[in-house]
């Protein structure tokens, strides 16, 4: 029997927000600007592959860019996709000291005012973790994480003081930004994430795609969804199944209280 | 105009160049038979001469040259092309080369392309208060060393700060080609005289694939086809950037080939309409109703 290969297909929801994180947003302009492409189509277009690929997939959402997009958050929701947190502004969750939990907690609860349910993971990709950050999210509710790179695989997050949490790891090799950022075409970005992916799904049937609205370390360029098209039918045709980071976390939890009980 | 959908066939009504369609005919600038324009190509040709070595404090000399390869082999070599395909570009200028070197922007003018401004030294760093005359600096340079006046710039190395638009509407110009936030014009906010004419910097642009992706020409020149094909079932606005000095750019022989052909993938379709910034700006400033903000 063949293993089952599932894919996660996740998007981080970043805009202009990392770069108001450090200046004024009214200093941002042309080069410092890219990220503005996300309002300007960037998100709404990566919507719309979705939507054409039949694919439910997790979006990140930091708060910043959940006010600002507010009727494409709603629209994400309508689409059935999941809404989980990506913290607050893209505060550096290492050098907030007594204030994370603060932080950590308002993004929570203020997504969830915005979605009406609250998020079950959290991924956080612009600063270290500090030595709280995994308590203090399964205090919060949390079941998930999807920050690590360590492994191929979900594992039980109760070494690090998350008990009853998994992570789902995400793979800097089927990533967008990592490509893209080195500005190599889209093209190549497609051989990397095309040798990543199948390899990941080999080895132990888990492969997370990280995707990005903007278009300069991201997809949301018309041409570059075509390639993300190409891999996820790809990934289809080897037999995949695309599902959320929520109901594969909550599948995992399952089979581990299946073991231990 | 609408947001146009991602991957969905776009209604024969809701293609936003049906009006320049209008327009080209009624100028007999379209043949009878030609289908309507569907998307408009825009060549911009940053000249980066010995100005952006200048710039950085490096003597324009002995390996500090790639400017300098502009000048004498880039810049000629594109002409060509152009001329070649028929197309009109824009030409994106720093004060300091046209100074220097003013047969080459004549050469460039006596062909029918468009020059426009792109800084005094390429300035890729912060000109704080000093910004609005260096701007009016190279205006006047260009008045008077080749008797016309830019109405476009571009940001050097894509700095551009609040200061620039006061100061380029202060000189009357009429578009930037600075952003990076849409696939189409769009006019600046409450302002109908002004527009932004977006460039890609990061998929329509040689520079970035050549010196960061350290990309072979031949898959620089199919990402361009690729975007120009997946544009043109969109927004059908392609703003391609290239530079003819060496190291990075498009001049030597094996990357102007593959822009030679990129235009001519570009030169074979028939719905499509090559023209300068200054002509594309003209033409949405006559229509602002239709480029306003989504």
């Amino acid at each position: 029997m063949t293993a089952p290969k599932t894919v996660l297909v996740t998007l981080n929801v970043q805009g202009i927000g990392p770069e108001a994180a450090t200046q004024p947003e009214t200093a941002l302009h042309g080069r410092d600007a890219h990220g503005r492409y996300t309002y300007g189509g960037g998100l709404a277009r990566v919507l719309d592959m979705l939507r054409r690929q039949g694919i439910r997939a997790t979006l990140f959402w930091p708060i910043f860019e959940a006010e600002r997009c507010r009727d494409l958050l709603e629209q994400s929701l309508r689409d059935g996709h999941e809404a989980a947190s990506q913290g607050n502004a893209f505060e550096d969750l290492s050098a907030l000291g007594d204030r994370e939990a603060e932080v950590l907690e308002r993004a929570r609860d203020r997504l969830t005012q915005l979605t009406g349910i609250a998020p079950q993971g959290f991924r956080y990709t612009s600063s270290a973790f500090s030595a709280r950050t995994v308590p203090l999210l399964r205090q919060l509710g949390y079941r998930y994480d999807s920050s690590a790179i360590d492994d191929d695989a979900p594992y039980a997050l109760d070494a690090d003081g998350g008990a009853g949490m998994v992570e789902l790891p995400w793979s800097e090799g089927l990533c967008d930004a990592t490509h893209f950022s080195r500005r190599v075409t889209q093209d190549r970005a497609y051989a990397h994430w095309v040798e990543q992916g199948d390899a990941l799904l080999a080895a132990d049937g888990y492969a997370c795609l990280t995707l990005h609205p903007r278009a300069d370390h991201g997809v949301g360029r018309a041409a570059r969804l075509q390639k993300v098209e190409q891999l996820l039918e790809r990934f289809r045709a080897a037999g995949a199944e695309f599902t959320t980071g929520g109901d594969l976390a909550a599948r995992a939890l399952r089979q581990a209280r299946a073991v231990i009980g | 105009m609408q947001r146009i959908p991602y991957g969905a066939a776009v209604r024969a009504d809701d293609n936003p160049w049906l009006p320049l369609d209008h327009e080209l005919r009624a100028q007999g600038l379209r043949a009878a038979g030609a289908p309507p324009v569907r998307a408009v190509v825009c060549v911009t040709v940053h000249v980066d001469g010995p100005a952006v070595e200048v710039g950085r404090k490096q003597f324009p000399a002995g390996p500090y040259t790639a400017g300098r390869y502009a000048i004498r082999r880039g810049v000629p070599r594109h002409l060509e092309i152009l001329a070649r395909h028929r197309m009109p570009a824009t030409f994106f200028a720093c004060g300091y080369d046209v100074e220097h070197y003013p047969a080459t922007f004549h050469a460039i003018l006596a062909a029918g392309h468009e020059i426009a401004a792109h800084g005094y030294l390429h300035e890729a760093w912060d000109l704080g208060d000093e910004e609005p005359a260096l701007l009016a600096k190279t205006h006047r340079i260009i008045q008077q060393e080749l008797g016309v006046t830019p109405v476009g710039w571009c940001s050097p190395s894509g700095r551009k700060s609040h200061r620039t638009l006061p100061a380029l509407r202060e000189l009357g110009y009429c578009y930037d080609a600075s952003e990076k936030d849409q696939d189409r014009p769009y006019l600046a906010d409450g302002d109908d005289g002004f527009i932004m004419l977006p460039n890609n910097t990061v998929s329509l642009d040689d520079y970035p694939f050549y010196f960061s992706g350290h990309s072979l020409a031949a898959e620089a020149c199919d990402n361009w086809v690729q975007e120009f094909e997946a544009l043109r079932q969109a927004e059908g606005y392609v703003h391609l950037t290239v530079h003819p000095k060496a190291a990075g750019g498009s001049g030597t022989p094996a990357r102007a080939a593959a822009l030679d052909r990129f235009l001519g993938h570009v030169a074979a379709q028939p719905d499509v309409h090559v023209m300068t910034l200054e002509a594309l700006a003209r033409h949405c400033l006559a229509h602002p109703d239709n480029w306003r903000r989504a």
